[in-house]
């Protein structure tokens, strides 16, 4: 599972009047639609959307100046969140949000992300764990009736549900989830394809927190071990953050990237100790062949809808296992991770192709890693090095430099060695794995007048062995440029423009194929308005230009958000029209959605994507919601063709 | 054997088509006064532009009636004849209008019901049903559809508008109809009190975006000059307006890169 998550992108929502849930989307879009059009794994970004909601649900209680606390804002830096609970303990309390803009080390952008997540309201004596307990089931069905095959084992209904409970620190929960086409129970005893549960204890002393049974870690800056969120800069952050190691209780829907067993944290003074243990079963495609079993590749999407995918289920012990340490001078993070896996069977990669040389060939692997992060006046640096048995390496230094309070640029290196594997880990960078390579990026961001924010980057990143449908050495640049003006709190104009440069091989045949350039532009711009404290509307254009083929693509789309002001009923309509000449100028677009969930379609070819989305709020301890979308388009002959989704939620709290 | 009557037919569709490439064939072409200014005009007040977002038919406040002709490109077989009227009955309003296009051999009729309302101060919204005949005689066969339009209008500020509306939004697979739908969204703004100035963009499915943009400005009292420029092909336009008394007149002439200048003309009573 490789994941790449940019949540810098959220720096950019601004202060407006909109509802919580549509500022939240806001944070939301652009993060979303950057991984699905760099189409990273989409676990990725139901991963950050789980974590954003979670947050947006359960705010963080500010005023409590408790660093456990305040460090659930998983978008902040260590010291960030060492400032702020500085300030809390020493001031007293937080009036405003603004006040924050004014703390060093944190500028006005990080201060406006974080409103929708935080409460400024009365700190809870028991600290951040509730004495009661606190019961929360949710379950989303999604159902599109044109998805039939007949070689699907199950129904077309995918059905997730989620239980967590939680009081006076202890909390559990449980997952399980039916993809489309799964059957509902499986195996012998009968169970759901992905059955996932934890219990967990969080305190103050010597014992941070305790999880036994599914969790997921995340140490130093990832190149070792990071199975949550995966931290990193994007073209347009305006400064690095890093992410705080942690284990916590994994609820999340990814089949095979997490960790059973048991973890836990400790603390004494600056000290701080983890330790893990994992044995899990993951999926795999195993050689055929009677006398010798290994493991030809893994198995990562998660789908056992077929007869084929049902053999590849859960053929694989994963043993994991590892210590963490970090000790806290004054301005100054050092750590050490040490992590040994094992698999129930070699891994034995097909070596007579090229592509593969340096994949992985084996049954364990080790990997040492250190790392750091220092705030030295207005410069924040950070770096780590690991390196596995094999005496391969990963390193990766980076550099914040605010010269001003109006400004803040970033400079980030990495490098990964070819035949350096982590299984678990998924460090910071501008590509979307942690694959072999190197790559600087650059960018800044500039406050270039009230309300006026500009911010750019670019990315170069160089592959010295081949890649899949690159048959050579290659390289790849991006750049973006965005503008964003919010000249009050109702209103919000931004314009992007993305540059990507990427190799693949020429068509050729019979020989050595050569390398072409694949360039794509696309500029979009969109406007947010506020007509009222209920009602929001949204205006997008996209163009996307594909230069080696001449191609285009565009989108016009309308969406309103209305809430009625005696019911306890919100609308989201959305209506879109594109149209792409091609797959290569495809376009991706956020949709609102149910809680928990996400919809990033890619929209190609002529036609409309519209929804319409209700949630009714039935009582304090039970809400619905409910959303029918459709994709109409057209097809040869003047005719149209069509596909429908509906999906409802239903939460209760208790 | 290819009858002379195809033949005919078939140049005259292919002619509709290429005036305007990417465009639906079944926006109205209506209104001098809009044609003036591109057609940038769904956040506009007027009579006709009521008709092209009906949220701006809550804001005629009198009992008026219209005709319109377009002329295009100086071929009488490709004129569109129009007429409209609006009651005003307080926040509702409503309107009647009908259009008709082509010639014996293919005519196109348009009639729309339409209401708008105003909702706050700062919002009104308006819906319209649409009944379209295709009509080609002989061995044709008719085409009857009916569809709906929509829209809304808000004041952004005191002097600015946005308007957003929707041509045939249910998709086209639904209604098992090939009538493209169409999104325009636009703003306008008077920038003083003599000069307005708005921009539009428009997108129909299956086809590419379109910018508009136009002014108008009061040259003198009671006349107005506009202008006007849509990447439809490249189209400038002008336009010309007078008031007198309870009669509104305007003019307007549009370029196309190919074919040469469209004109229209509109004649406005406003009864009572």
């Amino acid at each position: 599972m490789k994941y790449r998550v940019y949540f810098f992108f959220i720096i950019f929502f601004p202060v407006y009047s909109f509802s919580q849930e549509t500022r939240l989307s806001e944070s939301i879009i652009s993060i979303a639609e950057e991984l699905a059009a760099d189409e990273s794994d989409p676990e990725a970004i139901s991963l950050y959307i789980e974590k954003l909601f979670d947050l947006f649900e359960n705010p963080v209680m500010i005023n409590s100046a408790d660093q456990d606390e305040i460090s659930r804002l998983f978008f902040l830096t260590d010291f960030q969140v060492k400032i702020l609970s500085g300030y809390i303990k020493s001031s007293g309390k937080i009036i405003s949000v603004y006040e924050l803009a004014n703390l060093p080390g944190f500028e006005k952008e990080t201060a406006l992300m974080m409103i929708p997540f935080i409460s400024l309201g009365e700190v809870r004596k028991e600290n951040a764990y509730h004495s009661a307990w606190r019961n929360t089931l949710i379950t989303n069905i999604i159902w599109k009736p044109e998805y039939k095959d007949s070689s699907l084992l199950g129904s077309q209904v995918k059905i997730l549900t989620k239980y967590k409970f939680s009081a006076n620190g202890f909390s559990g929960g449980i997952t399980a989830e039916k993809d489309q086409g799964e059957e509902l129970l499986q195996g012998n005893p009968p169970l759901p394809d992905l059955l996932s549960g934890h219990v967990a204890w969080s305190g103050k002393g010597l014992i941070r927190r305790i999880v036994i049974g599914d969790y997921s870690a995340r140490f130093g800056q990832g190149t070792n071990i990071n199975t949550s969120i995966h931290t990193g800069l994007s073209l347009h952050a305006p400064g690095y953050m890093s992410a705080r190691s942690e284990i916590r209780p994994y609820t999340s829907t990814d089949e095979n990237n997490f960790f059973r067993g048991a973890g836990a944290e400790f603390s004494i003074s600056n000290l701080s100790a983890s330790f893990f243990y994992s044995r899990n079963s993951i999926d795999a495609t195993l050689s055929t062949e009677p006398d010798s079993e290994y493991i030809k590749s893994f198995y990562t999407s998660g789908l056992h809808n077929t007869s084929s995918s049902l053999l590849k289920k859960d053929v694989i012990t994963n043993l994991v296992y590892g210590i963490n340490l970090s000790y806290n001078l004054r301005n100054l993070r050092i750590g050490t991770t040490w992590s040994e896996e094992r698999f129930s069977l070699p891994v034995r990669p097909d070596l007579h192709d090229p592509e593969k040389i340096f994949a992985f060939d084996g049954n364990s692997n080790s990997v040492y890693s250190i790392y750091y992060n220092s705030l030295i006046n207005k410069i924040l640096l950070y770096g780590e090095f690991s390196v596995n048995n094999l005496m391969r390496h990963a390193v990766l230094q980076g550099l914040t430099i605010r010269p001003s309070d109006r400004l803040s640029i970033n400079l980030f290196f990495r490098h990964y060695d070819e035949g350096y594997f982590s299984f678990h880990g998924n460090g910071p960078g501008g590509s979307s794995n942690t694959g072999t390579g190197k790559s600087i990026l650059g960018n800044f961001m500039f406050e270039a007048a009230k309300h006026l924010f500009i911010s750019g980057g670019c990315e170069v990143q160089e592959f010295p062995w081949l890649r899949y449908r690159t048959s050579s050495p290659s390289y790849r640049i991006k750049r973006a440029i965005r503008m964003r003006f919010v000249p009050n709190d109702n209103l919000l104009i931004e314009s992007s423009y993305y540059y990507n440069m990427t190799t693949a091989d020429s068509d050729e045949k019979n020989r050595i194929p050569e390398l072409k350039n694949l360039t794509t532009r696309s500029l979009s711009t969109t406007f947010r308005y506020s007509l009222s404290e209920n009602l929001t509307m949204g205006t997008r254009i996209y163009y996307k230009l594909a230069e080696q083929k001449d191609t285009r693509g565009m989108i016009l789309l309308q969406e309103m958000n209305y809430r009625f002001g005696k019911l306890p009923l919100t609308l989201w309509l959305r209506y879109c029209l594109f149209n792409t000449d091609d797959w290569d100028t495809r376009i991706y677009t956020y949709e609102n959605d149910l809680l928990y969930s996400y919809s990033i379609p890619a929209l190609y070819g002529r036609g409309s994507r519209s929804y319409l989305m209700a949630g009714w709020k039935l009582s304090d301890k039970a809400d619905v919601r409910f959303k029918y979308g459709v994709l109409s388009k057209l097809q040869t002959g003047n005719i149209y063709a069509y596909s429908e989704e509906f999906r409802l939620q239903i939460r209760l709290f208790i | 054997m290819i009858s002379l009557h195809r033949i005919s037919v078939s140049f005259f569709i292919t002619l509709i088509s290429l005036t305007s490439p990417g465009a639906d064939h079944y926006r109205l072409p209506a209104g001098a006064g809009e044609a003036g200014t591109g057609y940038s005009c769904i956040m506009k007040n007027g009579f006709w532009s009521s008709f092209h977002n009906q949220a701006l038919l809550a804001d005629n406040q009198s009992f008026t009636f219209g005709v319109n002709y377009q002329d295009r490109f100086g071929i009488s077989e490709l004129g569109t004849r129009t007429a409209g009227v609006i009651i005003s009955s307080g926040k509702t309003s409503l309107g009647l209008i009908y259009s008709h296009f082509g010639y014996a051999d293919y005519r196109r009729n348009m009639t729309g019901l339409a209401c708008g309302l105003k909702l706050s101060e700062k919002l009104a919204a308006g819906v319209q049903v649409d009944y379209f005949a295709e009509m080609v005689p002989g061995e044709y066969e008719d085409v009857h559809l009916v569809t709906g339009e929509a829209g809304i209008v808000f004041h952004a500020t005191e002097n600015t508008l946005i308007g957003v509306h929707l041509f045939n939004p249910v998709p086209g697979s639904l209604t098992k109809n090939s009538m493209p739908a169409t999104l325009r969204i636009g703003a306008g703004t008077n920038l003083n009190n003599l000069l307005f100035a708005g921009a539009e963009t428009e997108m129909s499915s299956g086809n590419p975006i379109i910018l508009r943009m136009g002014f108008e400005y009061e040259a003198a009292k009671k006349i107005w000059l506009r202008s006007g420029f849509s990447t439809e092909n490249n189209s400038f336009s002008f336009g010309i307006g007078c008031l007198a008394k309870f009669i509104k007149i305007d003019l307007a002439f549009s370029t196309h890169e190919r074919l040469g200048i469209t004109s229209s003309a509109s004649l406005i009573f406003k009864i009572h």
